[in-house]
């Protein structure tokens, strides 16, 4: 909460998310927005931090992690039915759930030297981001965003709403009141707050690890959205408003 | 030179009629003009009458019209504005005078602009066909044709590049030529395809092949070159298609950032 600290902020929208903080076996659920985990991977796979580096990854998972959802998206169920590519042998049967159509704002505080060397890194990432699983590709570039000296609950208040120009559209007459905002409790925060298992110790692949975190569950009114990027354009401003100028002028 | 604006009733039929034809509206605009008859071609490589149409929102539809004659659009209120409110100190449009804007141009000025353009280039798929005119068809064509350095050396402007921190892209990965990618403060919107008939035969069908022009929209930002050759450009037009909505350039101050944050 700190002024001190910058906050760097995501848009992760694409047609398929997937973001699993319980998911074991064959049923791989979804959480309804981003995970802390799932995020701080994605900064990890962009800054090329390898899976068994604990000791690069551990300053990431130190960064309080925010995430508002700007578009819920709906779940989708899919039986998945693979085969090897190679032996064709049929591999188990798994349930795997996805949100359609979501739209999120992803933020985290932290130590401005880190976030803006992430920053960097998401511009020319070294391993390319997905959203929660290899097979869902962000829709858009992240549009990473760093602000200095604010906090998280500031950045999350004020980006512009992000929701696709259809949604925005079908809520036209009915707006949604406020978006939801999931984050992690301040340092000094007496809130009541959720746990969730997504705070990363480690991305091994032989055998990742994930503790608790806490999740405070918000709401803040809807931002106005980012209108077209067409700027208006009145050519009469850059004129002087004199009348008397109109009269008796030549070419 | 004069700059006015008018803003068009979208619920007369007759502002219908004039915003469906680009021919319609373009004698309806040069009928503003008491000293100048239809049968008068524009004066090569002096100022003429040039408009665009801009429309804001579904009922906002504005008409810009940059004139070396001061207009009197009492005939376009009348058909397709509010004549009922109108007075002689509210004549139902808004002119003013231009040149001061024009006289204080500078080089090194930077300014935020909209073109609405019909960029074309000339080519033949074979060797032996004849070259013919043909619309560039892909933003990036058209982002290619307002950007080509020659022409923006003729119109006495440099558009400007982004800061390397709002790119998305950055160089190295852009493939392409200049046009490419978004290094320039630059955005292409707007597509329209035109297709009208020129003229119809007294017996209504119509007398040759229908005029098609593809016009867009450019926005950005430049920087002033060569004052004299932007005066040129803003007040004879840029492009082709200038008798429909083409080649208006007009410059605003900037006073936001192009596009918001994210």
């Amino acid at each position: 909460m700190s002024s001190s600290a910058s906050v760097l902020a995501l848009r992760l929208a694409g047609p398929l998310q997937s973001w699993g903080a319980s998911s074991r076996f064959t049923r791989r659920t979804t959480e309804t927005a981003p995970t802390k985990s799932g995020v701080i991977g994605l900064l990890a796979a962009a800054a090329g931090i390898d899976r068994e580096d604990d000791d690069s990854l551990a300053p990431l998972t130190h960064l309080r992690f925010g995430v508002r959802i700007d578009q819920p998206g709906t779940l989708l169920r899919d039986f998945h039915t693979a085969h090897h590519g190679v032996t064709g042998k049929s591999m188990p049967l798994s349930e795997r759930y996805y949100l359609a159509d979501a739209v999120f704002v992803a933020a985290v505080e932290g130590d401005p030297a880190l976030l803006s060397r992430l920053h960097t890194a998401l511009r020319n990432p070294v391993y390319l981001p997905f959203l929660g699983r290899r097979s869902c590709p962000p829709a858009a570039p992240l549009e990473p965003h760093l602000r200095e000296h604010t906090c998280l609950e500031d950045v999350l208040r004020d980006l512009p709403w992000q929701a696709s120009p259809w949604y925005r559209r079908r809520h036209r007459n009915h707006p949604p009141g406020r978006l939801t905002v999931l984050r992690e409790k301040g340092a000094d925060e007496k809130n009541p707050a959720d746990t969730l298992t997504d705070q990363p110790l480690s991305f091994s692949a032989a055998h990742r690890r994930h503790t608790l975190r806490t999740v405070v569950t918000d709401a803040v009114p809807v931002p106005a959205a980012a209108g077209e990027h067409i700027p208006d354009h009145d050519p009469f401003t850059a004129l002087i408003d004199d009348p008397e100028l109109l009269d008796g002028e030549t070419v | 030179m004069y700059l006015s604006r008018f803003r068009v009733n979208t619920g007369r039929p007759a502002a219908r009629r004039l915003l469906s034809s680009p021919q319609a509206l373009h004698a309806a605009v040069m009928s503003s003009f008491p000293s100048l008859l239809p049968s008068d071609l524009p004066a090569p490589e002096s100022p003429r009458v040039l408009w665009r149409l801009e429309q804001k929102a579904r009922a906002e539809v504005l008409l810009y019209v940059v004139s070396p004659d001061r207009p009197d659009m009492t005939h376009l209120v009348e058909q397709a504005g509010w004549p009922a409110v109108a007075d002689p100190e509210n004549p139902g449009w808004h002119t003013r005078s231009y040149k001061p804007f024009l006289d204080r141009l500078t080089t090194g000025q930077h300014w935020g602009f909209r073109l609405t353009a019909n960029p074309v280039h000339t080519i033949r798929r074979t060797d032996d066909e004849p070259k013919k005119i043909t619309a560039h068809l892909t933003p990036t064509h058209q982002r290619g044709w307002l950007l080509d350095p020659d022409r923006q050396a003729r119109c006495g402007f440099r558009i400007l590049q982004k800061p390397d921190s709002e790119r998305l892209l950055p160089d190295s990965t852009a493939p392409g030529g200049a046009a490419q990618g978004d290094r320039h403060e630059l955005a292409v919107s707007d597509m329209r395809p035109l297709s009208f008939d020129k003229s119809r035969g007294h017996d209504g069908k119509r007398r040759g092949k229908p005029v098609t022009v593809v016009t867009v929209t450019f926005d950005g930002r430049l920087e002033v070159t060569d004052p004299t050759a932007l005066r040129r450009a803003l007040t004879q037009g840029i492009g082709r298609a200038r008798a429909y909505g083409c080649g208006l350039l007009t410059l605003a101050p900037i006073n936001q950032p192009p596009r918001p944050t994210p």
